[in-house]
């Protein structure tokens, strides 16, 4: 997305690339997919929106106005609109690059930024920080936390939003990164050697989760090497438009994950998966291009290896589960994996899926907590939550941790029963023990 | 510049979300699917009533701010572009289906309800509303009446105006019209209905709509045809409609806009076809299977490359879907994408189709053509990038010369986009001075004073002396 020389009112090198603007030719297929659109009905929430005033910023016909600023940071960054796009317009992102503009143009002061520039430039890429850190910092990793973190300054927080904030969360685990073994030996006939890609939030939120993937993959007959020395894989940074941290993240995971001799790097955060297949494009002239490559070559989603090398069902054991599924964006929109996910479903034995309606509409993971305190608020969480409930499953299964937090927080504060499982979860509950 | 009491005024009536005046949402409103037209309005309201609408049409009236109807500015002749300023009136939240009636077999609908949902409402009632543009995702009935918007099954059955019964709205002396009724016949004195029907936003703020409604077909087939010249398509389709065969749909792609939409849905197109059609028959089950027993024949006699039939209904509609994509998917290529709407007799195809690549070599650009053959509607799309003026004078020249063959073969500059901004000049030359006067004076006795999306169809030349340029805006005229 970077562009060598910023057009017209942008300032900085992560400018948006003039060239991915003018390929927005206003068609609107995107509009009907938008979240943000479909909560204000307002052609300046929308992705030919966002694009269009990036336009007018880059031909000088708009400053960069708060209310772009406004708009790149509202947008979820869901990227519907991506897969929506006929085009090959990448909305989300353009937005994205527009975010990197914000802090020169309106550098931070006082609490909000101080804040921010503690937890993304200190915190974040730190494990250790992190994971001793205070509730904030726990929070901040693509929960809505940045969401609100943007907004401060904007939106006029509810009193005790950090409180509510923490009533969110599900209880604390103790961080799997430094129990989990950093070589699970593969079980059965051995098909491979993979790296697993930790994600932050799974680590801290969703130790669990990530045990059962491990679990999963070494079931598969998949020796699994999880390094210590991972970082962040600099989404939240990318997200809050600090482009340079996020690089050097990327790197730092880069070099890492290349000098482990493994067939495949898996991860079962779709967020952190969307960044790690994007970090050929981070880096592009920043590092070697044969390496970067390779590492877009060898980075899977849990759901799209599993299919891939193809699912070992013999010793399944059967469950008798009615499931829905919801599509994380990070894994349709923004790595187009739709599929997978429920072909595994349908493989476990005695799994019913049940499809809902717009399975690939955002949860408002972001959005929905950041706006929970207006009219508005809880529109995209219903929308969600009322497709959920038309289906009758007995849980509501996922893969990412954003929505995962957002569906329990919904199903809870609806009183609907449900759990929310990830699908490494099911897949885990299965196994032979 | 709009007064601030008339800004105040429009709150109070329609409530301050419905007000947009901030320059960034001026300028998201300034567009719509036209490329290279954009101007500022001075003040965007969204009402949701009929009573709103004539509110803000009085206001503006007061301020002398011209009026431009707007649904969801997904129109390719710059129609909802407010060229003159003023005040553009979305009808996107007047979007609720007041009725749907099974025994008269019509649905009303406020003027924002969009395309397709209005199609899905009635389907879930087993009712069926043909009309179905590329855009019916997004586009509006309000707009679809306002260009009379044809689809994918125009050829069978018919276009917006042939479903249109009654119509509401709103005059530019802010005074109530209704025009057209349930009953299925009515002469009583000038159909204003089908005047209104087309006109582009130009004589009233339409606000209900009353579509006709059929039963569904009971069964349906899909082809799909690859051709290794695209001439033959063309023969193949004006065989088809020769041998009294009326599918519902015969759509066709070139070779460049084939590479484009495969390039985004990736369902196994052929890349390498001069051009493929897409033909469906539907119809009483007996009928399906003698027509696509015809069709077949004849593709074969024609000798098509290649024929496939759609394994289901899914498939189906994945590639009509697909084919829906093919304007903005042709957007892939190039920065810029000049598409036009030429439409000629079915008989006459193939010759227009030989026009079309002499000229793509004379003027030397990269042409995607695509399109209701079965209509004689094709929308050869120039792929050029703006920035380049020699590029856009030689496809402004390619498309002068194009329209000439085409009037001369009898056919028409618009066949459902409409004239918009973009083909006045085209208009005037297809209908000659005599026609553009009459259609002057009807525009006149709807709208005395002028104010009603001016600028559009034909330049009002009394009326714009006055443009407004918004400074460090392009302006489109
Ligand atoms: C990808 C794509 C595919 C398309 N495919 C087709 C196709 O297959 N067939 C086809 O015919 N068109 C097609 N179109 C063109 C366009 O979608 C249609 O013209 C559509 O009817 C416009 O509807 P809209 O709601 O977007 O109207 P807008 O673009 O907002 O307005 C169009 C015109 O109607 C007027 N108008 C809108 N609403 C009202 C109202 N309530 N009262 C009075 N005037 C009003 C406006 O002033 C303007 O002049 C396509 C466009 C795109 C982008
Ligand atoms: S972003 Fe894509 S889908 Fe949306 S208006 Fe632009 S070209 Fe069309
Ligand atoms: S990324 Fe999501 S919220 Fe942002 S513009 Fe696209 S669809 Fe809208």
């Amino acid at each position: 997305m970077s562009h060598d020389e910023p057009m017209g009112n942008f300032v900085t090198r992560d400018a948006p690339a003039y060239e991915g603007i003018l390929q927005c030719m206003r068609c609107g297929f995107c509009l009907p997919t938008c979240p943000t659109y479909a909560l204000t009905g307002r052609e300046r929430s929308s992705p030919r929106g966002r694009v269009a005033l990036a336009r007018a910023v880059a031909e000088n016909r708009l400053e960069f106005t708060p209310a772009v600023k406004e708009e790149a940071f509202f947008c979820l960054d869901c990227r519907a609109c991506t897969t929506a796009c006929p085009s090959g317009v990448h909305a989300g992102e353009i937005m994205e690059a527009c975010r990197s503009q914000v802090h020169e143009v309106f550098p931070t002061t006082g609490l909000a930024g101080g804040l921010r520039r503690f937890i993304l430039g200190k915190m974040v890429p730190s494990p250790e920080l992190l994971e001793t850190s205070m509730i904030p910092a726990r929070l901040y990793q693509k929960l809505g936390i940045q969401w609100l973190m943007r907004h401060s300054g904007l939106l006029k927080l509810a009193p005790r939003w950090m409180e509510k904030a923490e009533g969110m969360l599900p209880p604390l685990q103790a961080p799997l990164r430094t129990q989990l073994p950093e070589i699970v030996p593969a079980r059965g006939e051995k098909r491979g050697r993979v790296a697993f890609f930790l994600g932050c939030v799974m680590t801290l939120l969703y130790a669990e989760v990530s045990r059962q993937t491990v679990r999963v993959l070494a079931h598969q007959g998949f020796e699994v090497i999880t390094p210590k020395q991972q970082k962040c894989c600099g989404a939240p940074h990318m997200n809050e438009g600090d482009p340079e941290t996020a690089r050097s993240l990327a790197r730092h995971n880069l070099d890492l994950f290349l000098d482990l001799d493994v067939d495949a790097i898996v991860t079962d955060c779709a967020g952190c998966g969307a960044v790690l297949k994007d970090y050929e494009e981070m880096l592009e002239g920043r590092a070697d291009h044969a390496r970067l490559a390779l590492f877009r070559e060898k980075v899977r989603d849990i759901s799209e290896f599993l299919v891939e090398v193809g699912l070992r069902t013999e010793d399944l054991r059967s469950l008798d589960l009615s499931v829905t599924y919801h599509e994380p964006c990070h894994l349709c929109h923004a790595q187009g994996i739709s599929t997978q996910p429920r072909k595994i479903l349908k493989a476990i034995p005695g799994v019913e899926l049940r499809e809902m309606k717009e399975s690939s509409w955002c949860c408002g993971s972001a959005a929905t907590f950041g706006l929970k305190f207006t009219e508005e608020s809880q529109q995209i969480l219903d929308r969600k939550l009322a497709n959920v409930a038309a289906t009758g499953a007995d849980a509501l299964v996922t893969a990412n941790p954003g929505c995962h937090l957002q569906l329990a927080w919904g199903l809870r504060q609806a009183g609907m029963e449900q759990p929310v499982l990830h699908l490494m979860e099911v897949l885990g509950k299965a196994l032979p023990e | 510049m709009i007064s601030q009491t008339a800004i105040h005024h429009l709150v109070e009536k329609l409530g301050a979300k419905n007000v947009l005046f901030e320059k960034e949402d001026l300028l998201v409103y300034g567009y719509d699917s036209t490329p290279g037209v954009h101007h500022l309005p001075e003040v965007v309201v969204f009402p949701s009533s009929n009573d709103e609408v004539c509110a803000a049409l009085e206001i503006a009236h007061r301020e002398g701010l011209p009026i431009v109807p707007r649904g969801s500015g997904t129109g390719l002749s710059g129609g909802s572009v407010p060229a003159e300023g003023g005040m553009v009136v979305c009808l996107s939240r007047m979007n609720r289906i007041l009725e749907i009636d099974e025994e008269n077999l019509t649905a009303t609908a406020q003027a924002g309800v969009v395309t397709l949902d209005l199609f899905n409402a009635v389907a879930a009632k087993g009712l069926f509303y043909p009309p179905d543009p590329g855009s019916q995702k997004i586009s509006t009935i309000g707009g679809n009446v306002a260009e009379d918007a044809g689809g994918l099954r125009g050829l069978k059955y018919g276009v917006t105006r042939d479903y249109v019964m009654a119509l509401s709205g709103v005059l530019a002396d802010g005074s109530f019209i209704r025009t057209g009724g349930k009953s299925v016949k009515d002469v009583a004195g000038y159909s204003l209905r089908d005047l209104l029907v087309g006109s582009e936003g130009t004589l009233a703020i339409i606000t209900e709509v009353t579509v006709k409604l059929i039963p569904p077909p009971k069964d349906k087939r899909t082809f799909l045809a690859y051709f290794s010249d695209i001439r033959t398509a063309g023969a193949a389709v004006s065989k088809i409609i020769a041998a009294k065969i009326i599918p519902s749909t015969m759509e066709i792609m070139d070779r460049t806009t084939i590479n484009c939409i495969e390039d985004y849905v990736n369902i196994g197109l052929p890349r390498e076809m001069a051009a493929m059609l897409l033909i469906e028959v539907d119809g009483h089950p007996a009928m399906v299977a003698e027509e696509a027993a015809g069709v077949q024949a004849i593709l074969e006699e024609v000798r098509a490359a290649e024929v496939h039939i759609a394994r289901d209904a899914e498939h189906a509609n994945q590639l009509a879907a697909a084919r829906r994509t093919a304007l903005s998917a042709l957007a892939r290529v190039s920065p810029t994408t000049l598409l036009e709407d030429a439409t000629v007799p079915r008989s006459c195809l193939a010759e227009t189709f030989d026009e079309i690549e002499r000229l793509r070599v004379k003027y030397r650009l990269n042409v995607g053509t695509f399109g209701h053959a079965g209509d004689g509607n094709l929308h050869p799309t120039v792929l050029c990038d703006e920035r380049n003026h020699d590029e856009m004078a030689r496809a402004h020249a390619f498309y002068n010369e194009l329209y000439e063959k085409v009037l001369q073969l009898g056919g028409t500059v618009s066949g459902e986009h409409g004239i918009g901004l973009a083909k006045k000049e085209y208009l005037r030359r297809q209908i000659g001075p005599g026609g553009v006067a009459v259609m002057r004076r009807i525009k006149q006795a709807f709208d005395p004073q002028g104010i009603l999306n001016p600028g559009k169809i034909f330049t009002d030349d009394e009326q714009c002396a006055d443009v407004r340029i918004e400074e460090g805006f392009r302006v489109s005229r």
